[in-house]
This record gives structure tokens, C-alpha cells and sequence, in this order.
């Protein structure tokens, strides 16, 4: 009961952050671009919409550009500004001196990162749903798809990609707890990702966690790739998500000075 | 019956840094305490240590007659807190940064009202708390402090930002809280003169060790024992001895002799007699004896 209320009130400390702001935005932003795209271009949509694949294309589309740079970018900065909350108003040590287990705080923290990540998954297939179907409904020489919604395809892309996003959720969430200067996660995440697209065709680029997101796309696409060939990379997410989220909690629990 | 004790808590951040040597407290139950002490004195790791922030190294912390550690949760849920620099959520307004923490507390919402009423932030509506004052953000983290109608609260320099008019209320409400509530208080500051009109016991605190504990009373009976005269004489130690084959208690402090007396009558006499003895008297005086004094004497 106790995670519960604490994860309320983790919950309520997001509303008017920057963290909760870049979901919304984050959510919107490809859809968005793709949407004024297909308006300011409708007359060239006619043959598109008959496409048997046209979700399929469409969705692939919006997630290239979301999974090579802006998807890891963004789990960075969302992941980094949660705890960043805490440091920046000196509130640490209001939260540790509530009758909370360390365990339910760590907990909460967390839960409420990957609830925003939902949250983004949730809003970037609405705006894709949206983007899709709009100009169909604004413009009288646009048809409908003729493909129905292959609801299966979008939530199991979805569902692959978030796996992936883990890895770097957990390791950003680690980094975030140990250090008050946020140029530090901030910085690390984003050379990991650079780190991540340099070292993506290398044979053991499944060695870097924030090389999933783009290999995932790689993998939709059916684009062949030595690393995604050699293992599972979906297996190796959640391995290194374990892992980070158990050193993450060693080192919260072991820290000496909590505020 | 005490509702903080501190025993032979040490505590060091580096080896070479010394931070808090052998400190025992006690804050009696329905107390105002005073802890009082120069900046880097220990006051506040001493504060960050009883609540849990820093990892105890040494000693022992009990609160309520039981020990911090194995309790942490029940007796947190029993303490409010204000350390250091007051803790609100910038984007968020005062009301919302108190629905926060009764989440956590599982207080009644109508509490929520009710404390900003108390700390006079009732009216703040929809402004955010990061365009409050700091004082405006220091009533905040009081009211956050109180929201789960605490036993005990701790407060690390309250007053800190506040204008006159603001520490006058902030102290009227600290009392009225310990009064009306039973709430007991401890308090840290480094302004003697806060503590004096606030405290009802006072802990001072010196380069981490505990030089005084005590009821104010008690530190005043200090005061008034080490009151008395001075004389400024051309030869103290001649006057000295003068003064003390009548004054066993006499004694030489900056070249001046120091005497335990208050009667007129005899510091005439005892004039009389060093310039009967040939000793310029230059001055007669009333050695220095408030609270600062005091304060600064043990501190030396």
C-alpha cells in the first residue's frame, strides 16, 4: 500500500516538469512533422493510402527517425530529469525523512520514469494513428487506408522498442542518483548514444545498450546487421536491465549522505 | 523523559575532518531546544545524523527511548523536519507541494488547508511556489514539517531569510506549537539572541563538541556567577594579590582583576585600599556578563 501512495505522490511531483513536457512533446513531435508533411502534400497521398501495407510503411516511417537519435535521447533526458526534480529543489532530504522504506522511494522513482515511458509509447501511436488518418478526414481527395489498423503490428513494435529503451531507463536512472550536476548523466547519455550510433555496424556493437533502439528498427525493417545476427538483443535488454537496476540500487542504499 | 538522546555520536567526512567528536544530548520531552553554535560548528550534521541522512559512524541516536536505525520508519513518521534550505517543488504551487507529501503521510487533504492557514500561505492560490520568497518557501517547508501533526520537530535554522517581522512570527508559532500541541522542538541556530527568547533548554555546540547543556535558567545562573567587578589598575598582579587575601575568588584576566562582589560599600573599600597601597585605579567597572559573553567565553 505504502509503494502506492508513493508512486501518487512521485507521480504528482511530474506535473508541470520538463520531464513531463518532453513526453508530450516527444510523443507528438514525428507524428506531428509527418501530419503537416501529408497536409501541405495531399495530392501526392492518393496512390499511398491504397497501399496493403500502408501502417505498416507509415509507422515505419515515424519510428526510423525516433529510434536512431530522438527515442535514446529523449529516455536520457526523461530518465535524468526525474531525479533531477529532487536535486534541483533540495528536496532529497524531505524525501528521505518521510516514513518511507529506501526501497519503496527507489521503487517509486522508477516506476513512475517507466510510466512516462508508456505514457510517450501511448501518445506516439496516437499521433501516428492521428497523422495517418487525418488528411483522409481534411482533405475530400484523400481517400481512407484500405488496410485496416493492424493493431497487433503497432503494439508489438511498440513493445520491442520499450524493451530496448530499458537498458539505457536503468542505467540513466543510476547515474541520474549518484550525481546533483545533471551535465553528468546528461553528458554520459548522450556520448553513449553517439557512442551507440559510431559503433552500431561493428560485430560486437550489442555490447552497448543504447545501440537497441536503432538495432530494433534495423531488425522492423529487416535490414541485416552482424550484432543483431550474433545474439538476441532483446534478451541482452533486459539482462543489462537487471543488472543496472541492481547496481542502481546497491549504490542508492549504500550512499552515505541521502540528502 | 527525553524525546531526542544523543550519545557519543562522532562523526568525520574525510579522515583527516573531524566533524562531530563524542556529542551527547538530550532533548527533554515538550521542550524548546535550543542548539546553538557558530557556522561549521556541527549543528547541522548533528540534525542530519538524528533523521537519518548521513550514515552513523559511531554513538547512538534514540528518539522517543528507542534507537534510530531499526525504527527509522515508525519514528520518522512521528518527526517533522526543516533542514537547511527549504525543500518545495519550484513548479508546483503550495498547496500541491503539500498534496505531495500527504500522499506519503496518508494524512487527511483537509490538513493540507489547515497548515497553510497556520503558516500564513493560505492565500497563495495559483502561484508557484519557485516565485515565493525565500521566507514564503521557508513557511512552505514548516508546513510540510507539520502537515502529519508530528510529536517532535526539528528545524535547522528556521529563521534563516526571514525579515524581523518574519522570525518574530516564526517564533511566536514555535511556541504556540510547543505550548498548545506539546510539540517538543529542537532547534538549531547560531544567533544567541533567537535562542534566548525562544529556547527553554540550549545545547551548545563548538567545533563539534558539546561545550554546554542545560536549561536556560541554568545557563543564566552561569551568567550571574560569573558576573561581579573589574578594576584597571597600573599593577594587576599586586592588585591582585590586595584583592585576594579578602577575595579567594579574584583573579586576572587581560591584566584586569576580575572579583565575584556586588556590594558597593566593599568595592570602595577594596579601592580604597589599592591606592592606599599605591596602585593607580583607572578604572572601576562591571565585568561584561550577558548571554554573549557567556557564549563567546565558551567558545573560546
Amino acid at each position: 500500500m505504502q509503494l502506492i501512495h508513493s508512486i501518487q505522490s512521485e507521480w504528482l511531483k511530474t506535473r508541470r516538469s520538463l520531464a513531463a513536457w518532453l513526453v508530450i512533446i516527444g510523443g507528438f513531435f514525428i507524428p506531428g512533422l509527418q501530419l503537416i508533411g501529408r497536409c501541405v502534400h495531399h495530392q501526392q497521398l492518393g496512390a499511398r493510402m491504397d497501399d496493403p501495407r500502408y501502417w505498416e510503411t507509415f509507422a515505419g516511417n515515424n519510428w526510423q527517425i525516433m529510434s536512431l537519435f530522438l527515442l535514446p535521447m529523449g529516455v536520457v533526458l526523461a530518465a535524468s530529469l526525474i531525479t533531477q526534480l529532487e536535486y534541483r529543489n533540495n528536496t532529497w532530504k524531505q524525501v528521505h525523512t518521510t516514513p518511507q522504506a529506501f526501497s519503496t522511494i527507489f521503487v517509486s522513482k522508477l516506476s513512475v520514469i517507466l510510466t512516462m515511458m508508456l505514457q510517450f509509447m501511448l501518445l506516439f501511436n496516437l499521433g501516428m494513428f492521428l497523422a495517418g488518418i487525418l488528411p483522409s478526414l481534411l482533405f475530400s481527395d484523400v481517400d481512407l487506408p484500405k488496410e485496416k489498423f493492424p493493431l497487433r503490428f503497432f503494439w508489438d513494435t511498440s513493445y520491442n522498442f520499450f524493451i530496448c529503451s530499458l537498458p539505457v531507463i536503468a542505467l540513466q536512472y543510476l547515474i541520474s542518483l549518484q550525481f546533483r550536476n545533471f551535465m553528468i548523466p546528461l553528458g554520459l547519455g548522450l556520448g553513449l548514444v553517439i557512442a551507440a550510433l559510431i559503433g552500431a555496424e561493428w560485430k560486437h556493437g550489442y555490447w552497448i545498450p543504447y545501440a537497441y533502439t536503432p538495432y530494433n528498427f534495423f531488425i522492423m525493417r529487416g535490414i541485416k546487421m552482424q550484432a543483431t545476427q550474433a545474439v538476441n538483443i532483446h534478451h541482452w535488454a533486459l539482462g543489462y536491465t537487471l543488472v543496472f537496476i541492481v547496481l542502481a540500487y546497491i549504490l542508492y542504499i549504500f550512499k552515505r549522505d541521502k540528502g | 523523559m527525553s524525546c531526542i538522546e544523543i550519545n557519543q555520536l562522532s562523526h568525520h567526512y574525510s579522515r583527516a575532518e573531524q566533524v562531530l567528536k563524542e556529542v551527547s544530548l538530550k532533548v527533554p520531552e515538550g521542550s524548546i531546544y535550543g542548539f546553538l553554535g557558530p557556522n561549521g560548528a556541527g549543528k547541522t550534521t548533528t540534525l542530519r545524523l538524528i533523521l537519518g541522512l548521513l550514515r552513523q559512524q559511531s554513538g547512538e541516536i534514540k528518539i522517543l527511548g528507542k534507537p534510530f536505525a531499526p525504527h527509522r520508519e515508525a519514528l520518522l513518521s512521528k518527526i517533522g523536519s526543516l533542514i537547511e534550505n527549504p525543500s518545495v517543488y519550484a513548479q508546483l504551487t503550495a498547496m500541491e507541494n503539500l498534496k505531495v507529501w500527504q500522499k506519503v503521510y496518508q494524512c487527511p487533504s483537509t490538513r493540507i488547508e489547515e497548515v497553510l492557514d497556520l503558516v500564513g500561505l493560505g492565500h497563495t492560490g495559483k502561484k508557484k511556489a519557485g516565485q515565493f520568497s525565500l521566507g514564503m518557501k521557508q513557511r512552505l517547508g514548516l508546513a510540510a514539517a507539520l502537515l502529519h501533526q508530528p510529536s517532535i520537530l526539528i528545524l535547522d535554522e528556521p529563521t534563516n531569510g526571514l525579515d524581523p517581522g518574519g522570525i518574530v512570527e516564526m517564533r511566536e508559532l514555535l511556541k504556540t506549537l510547543n505550548r498548545e500541541l506539546g510539540i517538543s522542538i529542537l532547534v538549531s541556530s547560531h544567533l544567541l539572541s533567537e535562542v534566548e527568547k525562544l529556547a527553554t533548554h540550549v545545547g551548545i555546540i563548538h567545533l563539534g563538541q558539546m561545550l554546554f547543556e542545560g536549561t536556560l535558567d541554568e545557563l543564566k545562573k552561569r551568567q550571574q556567577q560569573s558576573s561581579g567587578i573589574q578594576f584597571d589598575t597600573g599593577d594587576g598582579a599586586k592588585a591582585l594579590q590586595i584583592i585576594q587575601s579578602q577575595h579567594a575568588a579574584a583573579k586576572l584576566e587581560n591584566g584586569q582583576v576580575s572579583v565575584p562582589i556586588h556590594d558597593r560599600a566593599l568595592i570602595a573599600e577594596l579601592n580604597r585600599q589599592l591606592v592606599q597601597a599605591g596602585i593607580p585605579v583607572y578604572q572601576i567597572q562591571a565585568a561584561q556578563n550577558d548571554l554573549e559573553t557567556i557564549f563567546m567565553n565558551l567558545i573560546k
